[in-house]
């Protein structure tokens, strides 16, 4: 593999590696605007100038690092040179002179290419005092389409989202218009920007000429506390960042995992959070008095952990329906599965929600889900058993349960909705599981299915938890929590392990951590994983199915070489 | 005494037919040039000392030295674009004698073993345009082009391609983004077009005049063509398309190296007898050289060393009636409007000199102009994706090198000092 | 499924069949291109004399649909090239050379000219839909300044007396 020298730091790159990439391998950040790992290299902004010499000559140009690819062992680079500096200095005056000063109002404030690179590598004040800058009349808040804003004005025509839009999406809506000064952006008329990854180009943008529409005004990036943790949009499991303040999250982003989601994620995904903020919560411990067998209920979790523990053997535990989740984590699926062993009732189940497909380009040809939770895979391996997948499950099974009148066959029904479910809005839904005799709900949202619930128990949204989720492509990924759960709401884990307890002390106070070590011990899909050794980018389990997935993978990636 | 060369069709009218240009002479060459080894042509034209025509300069038969041997297709675009203020003698010779053209590229086709040639002419040139198509139509029908060029077997289709108005698509990489359907903007290099060049194939790109050299080389010989000119390094004929305050502007063939002094006598002397002031020695792009340097040869490498450039040999003369800040502002503008708009030091660069040289021009000019205009020249001269950046760069620098008096005085005054002059009463 | 589902706006390119000429001759020209998308810049140029000079919204679809391209590619070479308008014009469409060997030899005096003749200030058409002029960069023609270009034709040589004549040969 070749080498080269830069800043003299000397690395070993693979051959074909930009200069950009090489750099950043020891610790240099040569600054750049256009140039994006996945987009094709153009060389336009040329604010990665550096001087290149090759055998011991200096070239008589400084050389743009993004287009110089690593061939040999022949070069070595200068970022820190005077004439590189001096370029520096001159591209961020060019790029400066006909922008607006809009930081004030701009949500890109924070988190700007311009402010940071006018920063370490421009000057301070402006020599453009007696022209008038540069302005597209009555393109500073255009709509390209239902996610994207446009301020044309404080464009720097970098053309990522136009290369975004032709190479990695596809779909071509935005083009590069008129020519020099006066080129811009834009959309044909009739054919906005409309695709499952238009917010992307938010991400990419590196100055506020793009912002998105739901982000708009939303929050100053610089007050935002950033949490890594996983979408719950669909199966693909896109590693996202939750962007959050004092308990509320403002924004998701797309995280990087060259091996689940690249760089991407799609726009339903980004909004997968709102909803903690829209529906109602379900504040506290809810008991209808009908529900104790003696008058009303006056007390906290304990009371209610005891309450369920009390009316649950009370039942033949045979015709207790556990129905789960694809919202569950690994270890809440996991300790559903040993509380229905613990009552040694057969019936627990996860639904399985298809809905459209969601493709993210990655470099090994994309992933596509089709399930529109998280987590089915994750709670299939630890014991439940999926509602649609399987004809002639357990006759209490998902499908059943929500679609046929087997709750009024049940004594108990136990419904662990993590996150959130469709279902439990739906009134018909309701209505059938509430035919139950005893209808138990573990949940954060105060839904109509909460409310109708005999037993209601508060726990924790996705950001208020740790836990893991399996994708479509059997890869395990974990995440935190980004804020405490508030009131009395606790996590379910938490809430499982207690009720547990009651059955089998072993189970008492034990962490999200130590719950999966015990799972990977029992499973065979999981052997060998711990959950402080956990890879960041996840790791594919030993299941056929993953296996041959991986292989299918890897094959259509060599393809495409 | 000089005989012409490219130009010795012109005023035969008759050679515009396939019948009349072979009567002239023409197509021997080419039937010489089948009969020969492809490197052997290669060698001759290098041998030659053939420059490039169309502005750089760059040694034609080196340029197609770099094609690779074993890749097909391969191609050769002929750079008719001819869009740089100040030119206009690839038009004579299209609208002339546009079987020279076509014999030139013929040859270099077979040198490359290129087996199509696209002559991508600038929009705006449709009569040339019509004279090309009629011209290879005869060509196809006599046998010169087609399944068999001249019956050798070698299949070598051209076509006109026509721009539609932009500068920059003179730019060799620009002219094959446009080629290829999109915008003329510049790509990065390497690689170079004869690696990846049309539709991803090794291609030559040449000017008109360039090609137009070849057929001559063929059937006279790289010594001939070494005999005409300064040096071993400056040869052959040039076709110079002398215009502005001369009495006689129009397409003069010299050897190259004629010094400007003859140049311009032989064009009628300066326009009404006036003096002169400052003359562009090769297109909009060349820095401006003045009066005293009327005895320079005007060949590649003496006018380098002069500070200009020769480029397309297009030359501009101006007399001391002209306002050379009003003049250099016209340039401005002019690569502004051209720009691309990818790279930022030539898309904000160009803009703000037109925008500066503007406010000096109607006496709003500022004491630190002279110096901020010195500064973008420098942050622009090198750093930008292609040659234009470089270009815009030279009129301006200068003008303020050699005539900052003259912006000093529109600063002091507040006006500009040299009344519009008035060409119609 | 989500409580905040975007609105997606659907595609509503308007896109005409080209006229018959045109496709046949844009049909004869792929075969001079190894790949179709090149025969795009001749393309636009038939298609703007079919549409009266100029290249409104349905003609570049037609285009972008016959050669199976995006819009928006197409949209962005419209507008890159000055040959191609974006607005209407006159049935007579003049472009007077103003660069520096034309201004030299009195180019803004034939402006000035076409101003007073026409009525109309750049860009702008006649009221009768005759004219419109613009200025242009260089046409080639340095030697014959001042000059301009009406339709495919170079006027050169101009003094405002010929301008005249020019003009009140258009129809």
């Amino acid at each position: 593999m070749p080498k080269v020298t830069i800043n003299d730091r000397t690395v070993e790159v693979e051959k074909g590696a930009t200069l950009v990439d090489a750099a950043l391998k020891v610790g240099i950040q040569i600054p750049h605007y256009c140039y994006h790992p996945r987009l094709s290299v153009v060389g336009q902004c040329r604010m990665c100038l550096v001087d290149i010499w090759d055998r011991g000559r200096k070239m008589p140009k400084l050389q743009a690092a993004c287009s110089m690819k690593v061939e040999n062992d022949n070069w070595v680079v200068r970022t820190d040179t005077p004439e590189v500096q001096e370029a520096q200095k001159g591209m961020m005056e060019f790029f400066l002179i006909n922008h607006p000063l809009d930081c004030p109002i701009c949500d890109q404030a924070g988190e700007c290419g311009l402010q940071d690179y006018s920063f370490k590598h421009g000057v301070a004040f402006s020599r453009f005092r007696f022209e008038d800058k540069r302005t597209y009349p009555g393109r500073e808040r255009i709509p390209l389409g239902s996610n994207v804003i446009l301020n044309m004005n404080r464009c720097i025509q970098c053309t990522r989202c136009v290369r975004f839009t032709q190479e990695i999406s596809q779909t071509a809506e935005l083009g590069f218009f008129n020519r020099g000064a006066r080129a811009e952006i834009g959309t044909f008329p009739g054919k906005p920007l409309e695709n499952h990854l238009s917010t992307c180009v938010v991400d990419i943008c590196p100055v506020g000429a793009l912002t998105s529409t739901r982000f708009r005004f939303a929050e100053r990036v610089f007050y935002l506390d950033k949490k890594p943790s996983i979408c719950t949009g669909c199966e693909v499991g896109c590693n996202v960042t939750m962007e959050h303040r004092r308990g509320k999250i403002k924004r998701y982003k797309p995280r990087f995992n060259p091996e689940v989601n690249d760089y991407w994620m799609c726009d339903y995904g980004r909004s997968t959070f709102e909803r903690y903020e829209k529906l109602p919560r379900l504040a506290a411990v809810r008991v209808r008095p009908e529900a104790t067998g003696n008058g009303g209920f006056y007390g906290g979790w304990k009371e209610a952990l005891d309450l369920v523990h009390r009316r649950l053997r009370e039942v033949d535990t045979s015709s207790v329906a556990i129905l789960g989740s694809a919202f569950l984590t690994t270890e809440e699926a996991y300790l559903l599965n040993k509380l229905a062993n613990a009552l040694g009732t057969p019936h627990r189940s996860v639904p399985v929600d298809l809905g459209p497909t969601w493709t993210i380009p990655n470099l090994k040809g994309g992933i596509a889900g089709k399930e529109q939770a998280p987590n089915r895979r994750g709670a299939e391996l630890v014991g439940l058993t999926p509602g649609e997948v399987r004809q002639g499950g357990a006759l209490l099974d998902a499908t059943a349960l929500l679609k046929g009148d087997a709750a009024a066959q049940a004594d108990v029904v136990i419904v662990s909705d993590s996150d959130f479910s469709e279902a439990a809005h739906n009134p018909q839904v309701v209505e059938r599981l509430r035919r139950a005799k005893l209808l138990i709900v573990f949940g954060w949202c105060d839904s109509p299915l909460a409310k109708a619930a005999d037993i209601a128990l508060p726990v924790s949204t996705h950001a208020e938890k740790d836990g893991t989720f399996v994708n479509v492509e059997w890869r395990l990924q974990h995440f935190g929590s980004a804020f405490p759960a508030p009131g009395q709401t606790r996590p379910l884990v938490d809430v499982l392990v207690d009720l547990l307890a009651r059955y089998d002390a072993s189970w008492s106070k034990l962490t999200t951590g130590q719950v999966f070590d015990r799972l990977a011990g029992e499973h065979p899909a999981f052997a060998g994983l711990s959950w402080d050794d956990i890879p960041a980018v996840g790791v594919t389990l030993n299941v056929p199915q993953a296996r041959a997935a991986v292989d299918a993978a890897t094959a259509s990636a060599v393809q495409e070489i | 005494m000089f005989e012409p060369v490219l130009t010795q069709n012109v005023g035969n009218p008759d050679a515009l037919t396939l019948k009349g240009y072979k009567k002239a002479g023409g197509y021997e060459a080419l039937a010489k040039a089948v009969k020969m080894e492809p490197d052997a042509i290669i060698e001759e034209v290098k041998k030659s000392g053939l420059r490039g025509r169309g502005g750089a300069g760059f040694s034609a038969g080196l340029k197609w030295s770099f094609i690779p041997k074993d890749k097909k297709p391969k191609y050769l675009v002929c750079n008719a674009d001819e869009s740089e203020p100040g030119t206009f003698k690839d038009r004579l010779l299209m609208e002339y004698d546009p079987h020279q053209l076509i014999e030139g590229c013929a040859i270099c086709c077979w040198a490359v073993q290129a087996n199509t040639c696209y002559i991508y002419i600038r929009g705006e040139y449709t009569k040339s345009a019509e004279i090309l198509e009629r011209a290879l139509k005869e060509a196809y029908e006599g046998g010169i082009l087609g399944k068999s060029m001249m019956g050798s077997g070698f299949e070598l289709n051209m076509y006109v391609h026509r721009g539609a108005g932009a500068y920059i698509c003179g730019e060799e990489t620009g002219m094959l983004e446009s080629l290829e359907g999109k915008r003329g903007q510049p790509r990065v290099k390497p690689p170079f077009p004869a690696v990846v060049g049309a539709f991803g194939a090794p291609t030559v790109i040449n000017n008109v005049e360039t090609l137009c050299n070849v057929p001559h080389i063929i059937t006279r010989g790289a010594d001939w063509f070494k005999g005409i000119g300064t040096d071993e390094r400056n040869t052959g004929p040039k076709l110079y398309a002398i215009s502005g305050h001369v009495e006689r502007p129009g397409t003069y063939e010299h050897p190259i190296g004629i010094t400007f002094r003859e140049m311009l006598e032989k064009a009628g002397g300066m326009y009404k007898g006036g003096n002169l002031k400052a003359f562009i020695p090769g297109g909009a792009s060349a820095p401006i050289l003045l009066a005293d340097q009327i005895d320079i040869k005007m060949d590649f490498d003496t006018v380098a060393k002069a500070g200009s450039m020769l480029g397309s040999a297009a030359v501009i003369v101006m007399d001391d009636t002209t306002c050379m800040v009003r003049s250099v502002a016209r340039l401005a503008k002019f690569f502004n409007h051209e720009s691309c708009g990818q790279c930022t030091p030539c898309r904000e660069g160009t803009n703000w000199m037109e925008l500066i040289l503007k406010r000096i021009e109607h006496g709003e000019g500022t004491e630190a102009d002279g110096e901020k205009l010195l500064s973008i020249c420098q942050h622009i001269a090198g750093n930008s994706l292609c040659a234009l950046g470089d270009a815009a760069v030279g009129p301006v620098k200068s003008l303020v090198e050699r005539f900052l008096p003259e912006i000093e005085q529109h600063i002091r005054e507040r006006q500009c000092p040299f009344p519009h002059r008035r060409y119609f009463g | 499924m989500s409580v905040s589902e975007p609105v997606v706006q659907k595609d509503q390119v308007n896109a005409p069949p080209l006229p018959a000429d045109v496709k046949a001759q844009i049909t004869e020209l792929r075969t001079r291109y190894p790949k179709s998308e090149a025969v795009l810049l001749p393309a636009l140029h038939l298609a703007q004399l079919a549409w009266g000079g100029w290249l409104p919204d349905e003609a570049i679809a037609a285009v972008a649909a016959e050669l199976d391209l995006p819009v928006s590619k197409v949209y962005g070479v419209v507008t890159f090239y000055d040959l191609y308008h974006q607005n209407p014009v006159g049935r007579h469409r003049i472009r007077v050379c103003t660069n520096l060997s034309c201004q030299l030899r009195g180019s803004e005096e034939i402006m000035e000219v076409l101003h007073q003749e026409l009525g109309v200030g750049e860009e702008e058409v006649t009221p009768d839909g005759r004219c419109s002029y613009v200025h242009f960069e260089c046409l080639g023609s340095c030697d014959t300044a001042p000059m301009m270009m009406v339709d495919e034709t170079y006027h050169e040589n101009l003094t405002p007396q010929r301008v005249r004549q020019v003009l009140q040969g258009l129809k």
